[in-house]
């Protein structure tokens, strides 16, 4: 048995130690590659490559890399929650889940990798002047962020390849290597994000750029709000990528059996990414504030210049994010032996959702001809005009928030009726919360229209508070109300239409469509500057695209991303069924037994 | 399975693209950095007032939340009427002072009814220069149909401290090696090398880096050659920063890519920083390696090579 352990151990260690040359083996030559380039082209502040704009390539290949990014970082922290959720309810489909989702990594890794080393050859070979002033500053921390890779890439081998070996009494061992790659990833995050925040809202520097305080400069304004953001937005994408997957192996599935597997994956992928969403508007207006702080310039061009109208799109974007997440959960009712009984509240909770929608997607200055505009008397519609502005639209989206997560309470319980001789009293507290916290939104939002802008900017605390209350007190009632509940009937995985998969799909390509635009827009409110108000932006390149043009851009990076993921997958899928195993799995199997 | 397939990618195709055309649907126009502007004290009446405008509407980024015509922002008080009611601001500051101050100090007087916002205009991201500042005061002046009183000084001229990059720490690294102990540099140092002050006017910036490290590279005219110690030592870019600092000297842009070479400070600190993983990843392949071979562990597992296999298959 110690023979077997230790042959399980070396194969892991053997499988870890590939990926470590890998990544050795990228780290020189991209260093040789764009020193050597940068040592043979002629000096210069800005240079082009192939004729292409500079910003468009450097955007595309940091939007994939990102994106790739997001996905390596959001799979194991998907991976873990599932790990532990197998472990918490003794499920094994839990853990296969989890260890599916693992097998990705190693390839998502690779392509990771080699985004991120042709965006900085791009950076350093087209942006000479700008990266070695940047290296400067942050020269400390860039070697941290290469042990750090290392780090995250041993940690990260390990987890997949001592899943066998670490079974049964030992799977206390892999859950820690779990929570390490997310630290591990999480650290990761935290110092790209230094840099990337660094170039919106300076700080840590004198007048002359000089380095005053690396932790003022990695510490800046908008760093820990993207630091949450990014945090939930990759918890939120890692699931949506899952639940797409596992829509297109449903489509694809021949049997039953297959259907059952991936409808029930499906569920697992979306509840995660609807619970890591919801909470993903409030880290918005948190980083929205930052910006405000640091600079009111800099928050008015977002909110009130030019990128004002691609708030429209944005709405429009989750508006439709929650309108799929919540049609997923009602057709995903069908499936649920007594959640018909909750169809009655699908009408009023798509009322709400559909004029939260439009409310949220009403622009303050209406696109008129000269005609109109006079009949209207400027370029506010006298009464639609009132639903363009942040009073009305923070109520919109807080009862939209409030809407699916009560739709999604529904669908817990679908099957299920409480037995606790407190039932009634336990539902009665549970909606009271719910219209407290709906009656709240509307009074402050009604409110706001009659208090100057500084208190009305306050009231969307309360908002966010009520309704962040309130649905910690849903849940808090919901776990015990529903301890040992009567079962109406099993769920019948599989028994769900095709066009829910379609809308998880949709969901998946939303969700990676608003972080290019949203990516777009944090960076761009930048405008002209490579690091705002210091240093500016001096190439033919400088100046900010017109939105369809972004917008298609950014189209066609999701495309792209979408055919790379593509690859990923299939790439894993030819690698055999999880079932198969990393390392020694049988001799692994055996001695986790023996163990045990 | 391949009819699926094209039906979830045009699905995707789709999406995409019912977004991409919402983005059509909006305004569109293109966003130009400012151009820079020459403000002199010749620059006078029509030119500053021109200037004025063209500061207030582009790089002093003023209209963002004020107005100077009927249709504009309105979250600070309408320029239009600002050098009209000047005079009448603070008691005892005359009119065109008040126009100065509440662009420099914005914070130094609130009009009523308005938020404290306005960022100062001499800092970041604006940092106009005074002779800027005043033509903008020429500007507004003229939008209220009063005389433009405000003129440029030599003073006003003079940016503040402006952001350059890494070129500032030229002349900290030259006094730090020792550089002045031989050279002589804007009237300071020794005379046992040729005076530098000048010295990128007949060399190319990219040369004289690359000569702190060799100086065999070429001897001036006049001096005698060996005497100057070679600086492989320094870094890159280090050499590349004094390099800048002297082109500035003359007059010169010149800009350090950071170019280094593998042998450079930051390529053994990655080499290192490499070396390191994949020999501690060595040292315990070989101790599990040993431990698995170990005569103290039972006879081979009849599985040892399936899991071998198993695992080549996942890598």
């Amino acid at each position: 048995m110690a023979r077997a352990i230790a042959t399980s151990a070396f194969q892991a260690l053997k499988g870890t130690y590939k990926g470590v040359v890998k990544i050795s083996v990228l780290l020189v030559l991209t260093y040789l590659i764009a020193q050597g380039l940068n040592s043979f082209l002629p000096a210069a502040d800005y240079r082009s490559a192939l004729g292409l704009p500079n910003r468009v390539a450097v955007w595309a290949v940091a939007e994939l890399h990102l994106m790739f990014a997001a996905f390596v970082l959001g799979v194991p922290i998907f991976a873990l929650i599932t790990e532990i959720i197998g472990v918490a309810t003794r499920e094994k489909r839990y853990d296969d889940l989890a260890r599916e989702f693992t097998k990705l990594l190693a390839m998502a890794y690779t392509l990771t990798a080699v985004l991120g080393c042709v965006l900085l050859v791009l950076f350093i070979v087209l942006y000479p002047k700008f990266t070695g002033i940047l290296s400067k500053i942050f020269k400390p921390t860039w070697i941290a962020y290469i042990v750090l890779i290392f780090g995250e890439v041993i940690v990260a081998y390990l987890y997949w390849y001592t899943w066998s070996l670490l079974q049964g009494v030992r799977k206390k061992w892999h859950l820690l290597l779990g929570l390490l790659v997310n630290l591990w990833g999480t650290a990761l995050l935290f110092v790209a994000d230094a840099w990337v925040t660094f170039m919106m809202s300076p700080a840590g520097i004198d007048d002359a750029n000089n380095l005053v305080s690396l932790w003022g400069v990695i510490h800046n304004h908008t760093w820990m709000p993207i630091n949450i953001h990014r945090l939930l937005a990759n918890v939120a994408f890692g699931g949506a990528i899952v639940a797409a997957y596992a829509a297109v192996r449903f489509l694809n599935a021949k049997t039953d059996e297959e259907r059952a597997r991936f409808d029930w994956m499906g569920y697992v992928g979306s509840f995660i990414a609807i619970a890591a969403f919801i909470p993903l508007p409030f880290a918005g207006y948190w980083l929205g504030r930052e910006i405000y702080q640091f600079s009111e310039q800099m928050g008015v061009s977002m909110m009130g210049g030019s990128f004002a109208w691609l708030w429209i799109l944005q709405a429009m974007l989750i508006g439709s994010l929650f309108l799929a997440s919540n049609f997923y959960l009602w057709l995903g009712m069908g499936r649920i032996p007594g959640a018909e009984r909750y169809t009655k509240f699908q009408i009023g909770m798509m009322i709400v959702l559909t004029i939260g929608f439009i409310v949220w997607a009403t622009p303050r200055s209406i696109i008129a001809t000269g005609t109109e505009m006079s009949a209207m008397g400027g370029s506010h519609h006298p009464f639609l005009g009132l639903f363009g502005v942040m009073a009305a639209k923070n109520t919109a989206v807080n009862l939209m928030i409030l809407t699916t997560f009560f739709s999604f309470m529904l669908y817990r319980r679908g099957n299920r009726i409480p037995i606790v001789p407190w039932a009634v009293a336990g539902k009665a507290l549970q909606a009271l919360a719910i219209a407290a916290a709906a009656a709240v939104v509307l009074g402050y939002g009604v409110y706001s229209y009659f208090v100057p802008s500084i208190t009305r900017i306050g009231f969307s605390v309360y908002q966010v508070s009520a309704v962040l209350t309130s649905m910690a007190l849903f849940v808090a009632i919901d776990i015990p109300l529903l301890k040992g509940a009567r079962e109406i009937g099993a769920i019948r995985w599989g028994h769900i239409p095709a066009r829910a998969q379609y809308a998880l799909f949709f969901l998946a390509v939303s969700f990676t469509w608003l972080m290019g635009l949203m990516g777009y827009i944090r960076s761009g409110i930048r405008q002209h500057w490579h690091v705002y108000g210091r240093v500016m932006d001096e190439s033919a390149n400088a100046y900010t695209m017109a939105h369809g043009q972004a917008t298609i851009i950014v189209s066609c990076i999701v495309v792209v991303f979408f055919l790379l993921v593509s690859v990923v997958f299939w790439l894993a899928a030819r690698g055999g069924e999880p079932a198969e195993s990393p390392a020694g799995e049988a001799s692994a199997a055996k001695a986790a037994g023996s163990a045990a | 399975m391949k009819v699926t397939i094209a039906k979830i990618f045009l699905f995707m195709l789709a999406v995409v693209s019912l977004y991409a055309y919402v983005g059509q649907l909006v305004p569109q126009f293109e966003e130009h950095p400012p151009k820079k502007k020459v403000i002199t004290p010749q620059t006078t009446g029509d030119d500053l007032v021109a200037a004025g405008q063209e500061i207030l509407r582009g790089k002093g980024g003023c209209l963002i939340c004020h107005k100077d015509q009927e249709r504009g922002n309105e979250r600070g008080p309408d320029l239009r009427r600002a050098a009209g009611k000047a005079a009448t601001r603070k008691p005892g500051i005359a009119a065109e002072a008040y126009l100065i101050e509440s662009m420099v100090e914005p914070y130094a007087f609130i009009v009523e009814g308005y938020p404290k916002m306005m960022p100062p205009a001499m800092k970041p991201p604006a940092s106009l220069s005074m002779a800027e500042v005043k033509a903008v005061v020429a500007y507004l002046q003229s939008l209220g149909g009063a005389e433009v009183t405000v003129s440029v000084q030599a003073g006003d001229v003079a940016a503040g401290k402006k952001a350059v990059g890494p070129v500032h720490r030229g002349r900290q690294l030259m006094d730090a090696n020792g550089c002045l102990g031989c050279h002589k540099l804007a009237g300071e140092g020794g005379a046992v090398g040729p005076e530098l002050t000048r010295v990128a006017e007949r060399r190319e910036p990219a040369k004289i880096a690359q000569k702190i490290a060799d100086p065999k590279l070429w001897t001036a005219e006049g001096f005698q050659a060996g005497l100057m110690p070679p600086r492989p030592d320094l870094p890159e870019g280090d050499r590349q920063e004094i390099a800048a600092y002297l082109a500035g000297l003359s007059g010169k842009a010149y800009s350090p890519t950071g170019a280094a070479s593998p042998w450079s400070h930051e390529g053994v600190r990655l080499g290192v920083v490499i070396a390191v993983f994949n020999t501690v990843m060595l040292l315990v392949l070989a101790w599990a390696r040993s431990r698995e071979k170990s005569p103290l562990s039972p006879g081979p597992s009849p599985i040892e090579g399936e899991g071998r296999n198993a695992a080549g298959d996942a890598t």
